[in-house]
């Protein structure tokens, strides 16, 4: 196992806040970064997101050259405001119309792959509320200063909201503690250096998004590790401590609705890689139960795990960016 | 001096092309509780900004004010002016990793504290990239405190420590609040606050045949107050502003606070007046066999510059540029410092609000370039020496 990676490939935010250097880098590269905010009602913080970032990373320090809002179809004003604090908005079911519509984060940012310009990606989510530049340049640093690095993830301290206004902190990360953390251990014990592999925000090179599938739903982050360590191999990788994330805590219920999209999309992608054969097939439906009056009533989600094909097998996306061969990017 | 204040309605404009930048400061840095006594959160990413923002220096005196310098053209040979906002909020809820969560609206900002007073210390915070995107040079160096341990019990002791320790005079200043835009403060009452706290030990109260209750108790204590005759001039009022107490409904209470304030044009009236109510305090407390606490949580002696001060004659020419109609009321606040230490000072408020003590206090975005205008104007009008010449009254 290399072990020397959490050591070398660790980096803290406050390593690259020189923004002025990331700029110089980032021109001397002549490359455009993008920033994708994959959103589902968040009107309560969508607005803060955009103009923090607008004004640290592209008014004051031009890091970012595009912030794109992908939204799964709110029924609340995340558009709107979006909108009208000056991101580009697209409606997920407007990209690629003629495929079949799926929902969830993971289809938002397969989507952004297409619409976004950018040779970098940033993906953060939309319900951060103590959104900060350094959660956009954190990740963007080592993807401009190392030439190895090709995809960066972030950690955190992460303490969770309870209230509309009130925030302390408490455990945060138990589906990675209870769930990936052991399944990497039995089967991919070097991505246990990853603090927190589910974190929902990353920044890579498209070369490395563009090559691989997005399941849908939860299993996105799962998988996303697992293709790129396959793929190209750890040292492509970084993680970057972005301090504290402050996030709205989900109930056991919902944790354990997660727990099992990441374990049905674990499982299938060791099958695939061959590593391991089922004898069966797997069951798509999470049973859960709940008390009602003196009865235990099953309450059942079906789950299909649907999976985008890597971005770069749609034609329409070759076309666009004008790929005549697949690129495949050689491990370092 | 006539020539800018014609160009006011510009730097209106100017300053509205920064609206990003002066919102980013205001959630950044509002974000942040800063509750007296436990402001150094709120006072690390208030420097933080100022170094991101190059300020020539920054620094905190000895006792941790944080400070920002915008060096002037004359600096060391003019005196410096003063802009300062207090860093702490009313909203004492707090915990290490707490942070409030804004919610920002076409025109307008939600959230706790931002009124008072998270907008004036973000503008603060904002002056420096102002500063430079009007290409401005100052003569004096203009120095930006974020003032620590002001409300309540802290009273005003950053600013009181700021301008004790100041090596040097100082030209003018100007106190930012967040609201109402229109607010020009050249005088403050004399003023003391004051709590009285009653307790009756549980076991006292049942060797008394009628128990004692803390609520009739300091209910007494308000009717006597209320009975005291005040003068007319120098002019003079109580406000009682608060008060708790008791345990449950149908419990005597066996403890209650009541908190007040003294105002008068003279602070020998305040402390005379202080006087009677300390002797209504000892005698409710002797006859009802109660003990019954006064004491002062803060101070501030009446202080005030002439109407016609060039300062105030300036600043209200410069609201007026910008069609703000000047209001003129006593505050309380860190202006009686200023002013007590005959620093010819304003306060100005930068834009209006509503719900301003509340979690859900909103600031309105719009109005706010025209109060940060009319901050730039009266640092202009000070830098071109309106109070170099005047005494203070």
């Amino acid at each position: 196992m290399n072990s020397k990676w959490l050591e070398q490939n660790t980096f803290h935010y406050s390593d690259f806040k020189d923004l002025k250097r990331l700029v110089e880098e980032k021109n001397k590269k002549n490359l455009k970064i993008s920033l994708c905010l994959p959103t589902l009602n968040e009107e309560k913080t969508i607005a803060k997101e955009i103009i923090i970032m607008k004004s640290e990373l592209m008014t004051r320090y031009p890091l970012l050259d595009e912030i794109v809002v992908v939204d799964s179809g709110s029924t609340d004003r995340t558009r709107k405001f979006a909108r009208e604090f000056g991101a580009d908005v697209y409606k997920a079911d407007d990209i690629f119309p003629d495929l079949e519509k799926f929902r969830g984060k993971g289809e938002n940012l397969w989507k952004a792959i297409y619409i976004t310009q950018g040779d970098i990606i940033v993906y953060l989510d939309a319900d951060i509320k103590n959104i900060h530049h350094r959660f956009a340049y954190g990740l963007i640093g080592p993807l401009l200063l190392f030439e190895n690095i090709k995809f960066a993830k972030a950690f955190y301290d992460r303490p969770i909201s309870i209230g509309r206004n009130k925030i302390r902190p408490t455990g945060g990360g138990r589906v990675t503690e209870l769930v990936i953390r052991p399944l990497f251990s039995l089967f991919f014990p070097e991505l246990t250096q990853l603090i927190q592999p589910l974190s929902g925000e990353y920044a890579g090179y498209r070369e490395i998004f563009e090559q691989i599938p997005f399941p849908i739903g939860y299993g996105v982050e799962t998988s996303m590790n697992i293709d790129i360590y396959k793929k190209w191999g750890l040292d492509v990788m970084a993680q970057v401590d972005l301090d504290r994330r402050i996030h709205s805590n989900q109930d056991t219920k919902a944790l354990g609705r997660m727990s099992f999209v990441i374990m049905k999309t674990f499982i299938n992608r060791k099958e695939k890689m061959g590593l391991i054969q089922l004898n069966e097939e797997m069951f798509d439906e999470m049973i859960q139960y709940n008390l009602v009056d003196d009865r235990y009533e099953p309450e059942t989600l079906k789950l299909q795990g649907h999976e985008r094909p890597p971005m770069i097998e749609i034609p329409e996306y070759r076309k666009k960016f004008g790929i005549s061969d697949k690129r495949i990017l050689k491990p370092v | 001096m006539e020539e800018y204040l014609k160009n006011l309605p510009d730097v209106v404009e100017t300053i509205k092309s920064l609206k990003d930048l002066i919102i980013t400061n205001i959630v950044l840095i509002g974000q942040i509780p800063a509750p007296t006594f436990k402001e150094k959160r709120r006072a690390k990413v208030f420097m933080e900004r100022l170094a991101e923002f190059q300020v020539d220096e920054c620094t905190t005196d000895g006792y941790r004010n944080p400070i920002g310098i915008i060096r002037g053209k004359s600096s060391g040979v003019k005196p410096p002016i003063f802009v300062v906002a207090h860093l702490d909020t009313f909203y004492e809820f707090y915990d290490r990793d707490l942070i409030f969560n804004y919610r920002i609206r076409k025109n307008s900002i939600t959230g706790p504290g931002i009124l008072d007073n998270s907008v004036g210390v973000a503008v603060m915070a904002s002056l420096p990239v102002i500063v430079k995107e009007l290409d401005l040079h100052f003569e004096s160096d203009i120095v930006l405190a974020g003032t620590i341990q002001s409300i309540g019990k802290g009273n005003l002791r950053g600013v009181r420590h700021l301008l004790k320790t100041w090596p040097t005079p100082i030209r003018g200043g100007i106190c930012l609040e967040g609201v109402e835009l229109g607010r020009l403060n050249y005088y403050s009452d004399g003023m003391i606050r004051g709590e009285i706290e009653c307790s009756i030990s549980e076991e006292k109260g049942v060797m008394h045949k009628f128990t004692p209750n803390a609520i009739l108790i300091l209910n007494e204590v308000i009717n006597e107050i209320l009975n005291l005759r005040l003068s007319q001039r120098p002019r003079s009022r109580i406000v009682i502003g608060k008060m708790s107490g008791g345990a449950n409904h149908g419990k005597i209470a066996y403890d209650g606070i009541l908190g007040f304030e003294i105002r008068s044009d003279s602070y020998k009236m305040v402390k005379s007046i202080y006087s009677d109510i300390k002797d209504i305090v000892e005698g409710i407390s002797h006859e009802n066999e109660v003990e019954l606490n006064l004491k002062t949580i803060s101070n501030l002696r009446a202080a005030r510059l002439k109407f016609n001060h060039p300062l105030v004659k300036s600043a209200s020419s410069v609201l007026e540029r910008l069609d703000i109609k000047p209001v003129s009321k006593s505050t309380e606040s860190a202006l009686s410092i200023f002013l007590s230490r005959k620093i010819p000072t304003l306060t100005l408020g930068i834009t209006h609000g509503e719900n301003y003590y509340m979690e859900n206090a909103t600031m309105e975005i719009e109005p706010m370039f025209k109060g940060i205008a009319q901050v730039i104007g009266v640092l202009k009008a000070i830098d071109s020496g309106v109070c170099d010449e005047q005494q203070m009254a």
